[in-house]
């Protein structure tokens, strides 16, 4: 926990739960490069993904969020195009 | 002996497919091949002669505008962008039907190389492993270079020269491990050229490198060099010095600067000296200092044979003089490859990837695959080797 904290929570929906738990499968390995002012939790409910960010300020926040859903953006490419190839 | 059996082929196939995803740096590649399932590859030293077959090789390359660089940012949008539709192509051309049932094995580049475009790729293979339940390797990159160059050239146990946009190494086998007999102190060779090119200011398309080789051909002052420091230490290299000698060179050449001596005759101010003069007197002079410490390798392990891989080591000249040392050696000599191999590719990952993959080194658990920024050729332990 962060003295002061700006907090986001993401719900992305997938077709399933099986890809919904892939991608927080996927997510989960990289560590964060500043744990010390940025962290980011991963997990899947039902169909859908749900990413809980934790940061020391709103522009830490944003740039962490841009870059996870830069991430989540190639995984549902992948699904979608590689699924049922 | 080692045997290169231990994992049989999926489905009772006789053969092993493996997949390959490279995006160290600028280029990206996705490549497909196939093993036979070979009796005597059971025991034996067989690794650099597997009877590849190379199904498909794609590569994407991001090319920057004359005069700049190649940003980390920047090549990993690219790689992001282009990933999964060079997968499809690659797959395609390769005839998979079903990458489940098909492909015994993916394999990525853990390391080294920058971050944000290794990052990018290895989300998608991490993504199609687990959608088609087919294990994931993890390759170190230099390794991958080596075993292409190796089962393409058929070389047994060459002294390799590994000379690319970002390393410049040289390496020989010994126990177990590739170690590394000599390497550069600060830039890579690749990346002394490519800034050149950049000071330059010539196209970056197909690759800085090659356009440098280019120019040095019409150099017509091949007899008389423009004298470069020449910065061998030891065993190793150190380029950054020079890169920036030739800098001031180009840049007094650019300006019009009669004070310098070295471009100008001083007397009636004619230009003596040429970019094309430059380009080839770097290249020459780099590449002397390349050929000086592997000779100096071969004599320290006995060797007469030098495999020359990476992405520099498509360009002739280098290929040429080491050649000539070569042949001054007795009886030695040189494996090169051209450039769908020496370039970073696919097929060299599947290549070092199956090989890890047959001698049962497979990811356990996707924290393995957290990619490597800094992963060195000697950290890797070669158990395909004898």
């Amino acid at each position: 926990m962060f003295k002061k904290q700006s907090l986001e929570k993401l719900n992305i929906p997938f077709e399933t739960s099986k890809q919904a738990s892939i991608a927080a499968q996927v997510l989960k390995p990289d560590p964060q490069l500043r744990p010390e002012e940025f962290k980011v939790d991963y997990s899947s409910q039902g169909s859908d993904l749900v990413v809980n960010f934790q940061s020391v300020d709103d522009r830490v926040l944003r740039v962490g969020v841009s870059n996870v859903i830069d991430s989540i953006k190639t995984i549902i490419e992948t699904i979608d195009e590689l699924q049922d190839f | 002996m080692v045997n290169l059996n231990k994992i049989p082929p999926k489905n009772g196939r006789k053969y092993y497919v493996a997949l390959g995803l490279e995006g160290s740096a600028n280029k990206l590649g996705v490549g497909v091949i196939k093993h036979p399932f070979l009796e005597n590859h059971e025991s034996g030293d067989l690794s650099h002669d597997c009877g590849v077959e190379i199904l498909s090789n794609i590569r994407d390359t991001y090319i920057t505008p004359p005069g700049e660089g190649f940003l980390p940012r920047d090549t990993a949008r690219h790689h992001r962008n282009w990933c999964v539709r060079i997968i499809k192509k690659a797959l395609i051309e390769a005839q998979i039907k079903d990458p489940g049932l098909d492909i015994d094995v993916i394999c990525f580049t853990k390391g080294p190389g920058m971050g944000a475009p290794l990052h990018s790729v290895v989300i998608a293979a991490r993504t199609c492993s687990l959608l088609w339940e087919v294990p994931l390797v993890g390759v170190n990159h230099c390794v991958g270079h080596i075993e292409m160059g190796r089962e393409i050239t058929k070389a047994e146990n060459p002294v390799v020269l590994y000379v690319s946009g970002g390393n410049t190494q040289v390496i020989a086998y010994s126990e177990n491990r590739y170690r590394i007999f000599g390497e550069t102190l600060d830039i890579a060779i690749g990346n002394c050229l490519d800034r050149f090119a950049r000071t330059l200011r010539i196209p970056n398309n197909p690759s800085p490198g090659y356009n440098i080789e280019q120019l040095a051909k019409k150099s017509t002052h091949k007899d008389s060099l423009v004298l470069l420091p020449y910065t061998v230490k030891g065993m190793d290299l150190s380029m950054s010095g020079i890169l920036a000698y030739v800098d001031i060179l180009a840049k007094d050449l650019f300006r019009g600067n009669k004070k310098n001596k070295v471009l100008f005759d001083q007397k009636t101010g004619e230009q003596k000296v040429t970019v094309e003069d430059l380009c080839y007197s770097l290249q020459e002079n780099l590449f002397a200092m390349l050929v000086e410490i592997t000779e100096r390798a071969m004599a320290h392990v006995n060797s007469n044979v030098v495999l020359i891989v990476g992405g520099v080591g498509c360009n002739v000249r280098l290929q040429e003089m080491m050649g000539t040392m070569c042949r001054d050696r007795a009886d030695g000599k040189v494996h090169a490859t051209d450039d769908r191999f020496c370039i970073d590719n696919g097929v060299m990952i599947a290549q070092a990837g199956l090989l890890q993959y047959r001698m049962g080194d497979i990811v356990t658990d996707l924290n393995e695959t957290v990619v490597q920024q800094k992963f060195r050729t000697d950290e890797v332990y070669v158990s395909w080797r004898e």
